[in-house]
């Protein structure tokens, strides 16, 4: 993980100088990351790739805005939310955006076991889109919880809240997958 | 250490210090309701993580773009340390260079080279040289010339003096010759009148 990170600084380095073969490298190690994120947090797969294109293009303008290359994930992830929320905005009417999320029927991937993906599937669909942005963010993406609350321009314990929250949802929602799971 | 669901969550997320950790660990060892729960988001985690991450169904290609290649401009103003590292090569390398190639005392101010004005120079030189050369040249030949002149006039003096003294001689001798013969003639002719 260390010498990951500092290929990576290497990379945003020498992409600042203006190598695009280094950014293109920087986004394949990426894209899969950002585009999962973005694909269950929109819950379509048209969207969640318009809007990765969209991430890399704004990063790479902005690249040399960015302070401290250790912090790439991080804001990546702010541009990436930025993105997703700009987007879940303008499909909903105001007032709506944290009430009843897209559902996640087109994330099929792969489909072993069916029940237990379709499960989890619909669990997280039944989070509000912050409650399931901290979900995607802490346990699929590995970030802590002040990586978190800059990404989300929130407080620590905002994200905190959000995130036990959704935990207690979705430990009752796949109380039965996992019941199931452990007999 | 009382049941805290929220101590539990920071534990189990990894989210507490070493130093925190330690009393959660040692209340859960002791806590049965805990222990469960635990366990429940445990297994709320691995079924979370049943959910493979799908392939991006194409490569984000708009990086490769030339369009976004900056110019090569661009690239050299951009790379402001390079820059900066280059110009200060080049400003070492150049008081270097001067202050070897550069004579003591000579101008500061570099001459510009003028072939056309070099040759005109050096043509100068050398017609000037030459001149030199040729008149010494004709100077040594006349003065040799000269001497080989009057060399010749005073071989010619000396033999027209040498023939002037033998014709003066030729012509004493006649002389004398006429004088002896008018002499006889008078004797002779002195002898007849004495004879009559």
């Amino acid at each position: 993980m260390i010498f990951r990170e500092v290929e990576d600084r290497d990379l945003i380095a020498k992409a600042r100088r203006g190598h695009v073969d280094a950014y293109n490298v920087l986004v394949s190690r990426w894209e899969k990351r950002v585009f999962n994120y973005l694909l269950r947090l929109v819950g379509h797969r048209e969207d969640a790739l318009d809007l990765s294109q969209d991430v890399f293009l704004k990063a790479y303008q902005n690249l040399k805005n960015l302070e401290d290359p250790a912090k790439f994930p991080g804001w990546l992830f702010r541009i990436a939310h930025n993105e997703a929320y700009s987007l879940l905005r303008k499909n909903r009417p105001e007032g709506e955006l944290a009430v009843e999320p897209k559902t996640g029927g087109e994330t099929s991937g792969r489909m072993f076991p069916m029940e237990l993906t379709l499960a989890v599937q619909g669990a997280l669909s039944r989070l509000s889109d912050d409650q399931r942005e901290a979900v995607l963010l802490k346990v699929y993406q590995g970030f802590k919880f002040e990586e978190m609350a800059e990404i989300l321009s929130c407080p620590v314990s905002t994200v905190k809240s959000r995130l036990y929250t959704a935990l207690d949802l979705l430990k009752q929602t796949l109380a039965p997958v996992n019941m199931g799971g452990a007999e | 250490m009382n049941c805290s669901s929220e101590d539990l969550k920071a534990y189990f997320l990894g989210e507490l210090s070493s130093r925190d950790k330690a009393p959660v660990e040692d209340h859960v060892h002791a806590c049965q309701s805990c222990r469960e729960e635990l366990d429940r988001l445990k297994l709320t985690q691995t079924a979370l993580l049943a959910l493979e991450e799908e392939e991006v169904p194409q490569r984000i290609a708009f990086v490769s773009d030339k369009v976004f290649e900056p110019r090569w401009y661009q690239t050299i103003w951009r790379s402001g340390p390079a820059m900066g590292f280059a110009s200060a090569v080049l400003l070492a390398a150049a008081i270097l260079v001067h202050g070897y190639a550069r004579p003591a005392g000579a101008s500061s101010v570099t001459p510009t080279v003028d072939t056309a004005q070099i040759e005109q120079r050096i043509e100068r030189e050398v017609g000037a040289r030459l001149d030199t050369v040729v008149q010494k040249a004709v100077s040594d030949a006349q003065s040799k010339q000269a001497a080989e002149f009057a060399k010749v006039l005073d071989a010619s003096e000396a033999r027209f003096e040498t023939r002037r003294k033998a014709d003066l001689a030729t012509i004493q001798q006649a002389a004398e010759y006429y004088e002896k013969q008018m002499n006889r003639w008078l004797v002779a002719s002195n002898d007849t009148r004495a004879g009559q």
